[in-house]
């Protein structure tokens, strides 16, 4: 049992900046992303029988990650309601993450954290981490049409925000 | 889309993709996991994966009996594309000193045979695929063997292991039975051939 926990010990260093990265991305709160990424590894941790390596230990991890967000997601709307403005409250938060980068990523980072959370989950996943539209809508329970048009509004969201020359009708 | 759109459009992409995957915490995260990995709410991995093991071996033992029988029945595929190369089935070992038992050993080495002989029949888009799956199985069971390097008999990275050594014996025996009945995976099938 011991040997197990250091060895799990092991997979969350080698893993957590991944996870929480995503979970930071996908809630743009700090705070949050933190009970996320725990949640994320108790919840790997029960689940590592079912793991079947039929992709990467981070594929999964991430999988289960993506799960966890949607479900506080759903708790919190629940609770609060649409949680729209709520959200875009909180887009300068990934802005002081990336207070130390180049201007572009601070501001790319701040227009993500700005998005609707359908578009933003869309394009973190796509992206930010190179998942494939089939790959990004079985995580997040959406056909994979939606997948392309949650993408394709994100971008264009993300043009606006950014000062960039919009796609013509 | 403009030219000028269609720049910016390759920008964003480039920037996205550019961005940093990983971003550390401010704090340890590790003290509220363990705590609540102590807290006995969690079960830790189990032994009991021998048995699905077992279960699964029997399974593809099962599919060789069944295509050794229908053989001499399949015809050949005519004009089957070249094969695009697919990875051999992985040496399979628990870890440094270990091996599995000779039987499972020789499923495998059956298996791996059978589905040698079948990928021609595959399309080039099932063959990729089945590629991919094996070559992931393969680097994940690279990983998990340097693991069990520095922790031999560690249960925990023994049971990931083993479900490493399932799921491909898993991929093999389910191309070998979709390839059963007429020598030949159709678009529908192939789609079977799930990551």
């Amino acid at each position: 049992m011991q040997g197990s926990k250091t060895a799990f010990e092991e997979l969350y260093r080698e893993h957590v900046g991944r996870v929480y990265g995503l979970c930071l991305r996908m809630t743009s709160d700090h705070a949050l992303a933190e009970d996320l990424t725990q949640e994320t590894f108790v919840q790997a941790w029960r689940n590592l029988p079912r793991f079947e390596a039929r992709s990467s230990f981070g594929t999964w991890l991430h999988r289960i990650a993506v799960n966890t967000v949607l479900g506080q997601a759903r708790r919190r709307s629940e609770l609060l309601g649409d949680t729209g403005t709520i959200e875009q409250q909180l887009g300068d938060v990934l802005a002081d993450e990336a207070a130390g980068e180049p201007g572009s990523t601070r501001d790319l980072e701040a227009a993500i954290a700005g998005l609707p959370p359908g578009a933003r989950y869309v394009l973190v996943l796509a992206g930010v981490y190179g998942y494939s539209h089939e790959e990004t809508s079985a995580m997040l329970g959406v056909a994979v049409g939606t997948c392309k048009a949650q993408l394709h509004r994100a971008r264009k969201l993300l043009r606006q925000r950014l000062g960039e020359p919009q796609e013509q009708p | 889309m403009s030219p000028l759109t269609g720049k910016h459009e390759r920008r964003l992409d480039q920037d996205l993709a550019g961005l940093p995957q990983s971003i550390e915490p401010r704090r340890d995260l590790w003290p509220g996991i363990a705590a609540r990995l102590e807290s006995g709410r969690v079960r830790p991995a189990r032994r009991w994966a021998w048995q699905a093991a077992a279960a699964v071996l029997l399974v593809a033992s099962s599919s060789i009996v069944t295509l050794q029988l229908v053989k001499s029945r399949v015809p050949a595929v005519a004009d089957a594309p070249a094969s695009a190369p697919v990875p051999s089935a992985m040496p399979a070992a628990f870890g440094p000193g270990h091996a599995l038992d000779p039987e499972y050993l020789a499923a495998k080495e059956q298996l791996a045979e059978m589905l040698a002989q079948r990928v021609d029949a595959m399309p080039a888009s099932a063959r990729s695929k089945l590629a991919a799956n094996l070559a992931e199985l393969q680097r994940a069971t690279a990983e998990i063997n340097a693991a069990l390097a520095l922790q031999p008999g560690d249960p925990l990275l023994e049971e990931l292991l083993l479900n490493a050594y399932q799921a491909e014996l898993g991929v093999m025996a389910n191309v070998n039975q979709l390839t059963r009945l007429n020598g030949t995976v159709n678009q529908t099938d192939s789609a079977r051939i799930r990551l």
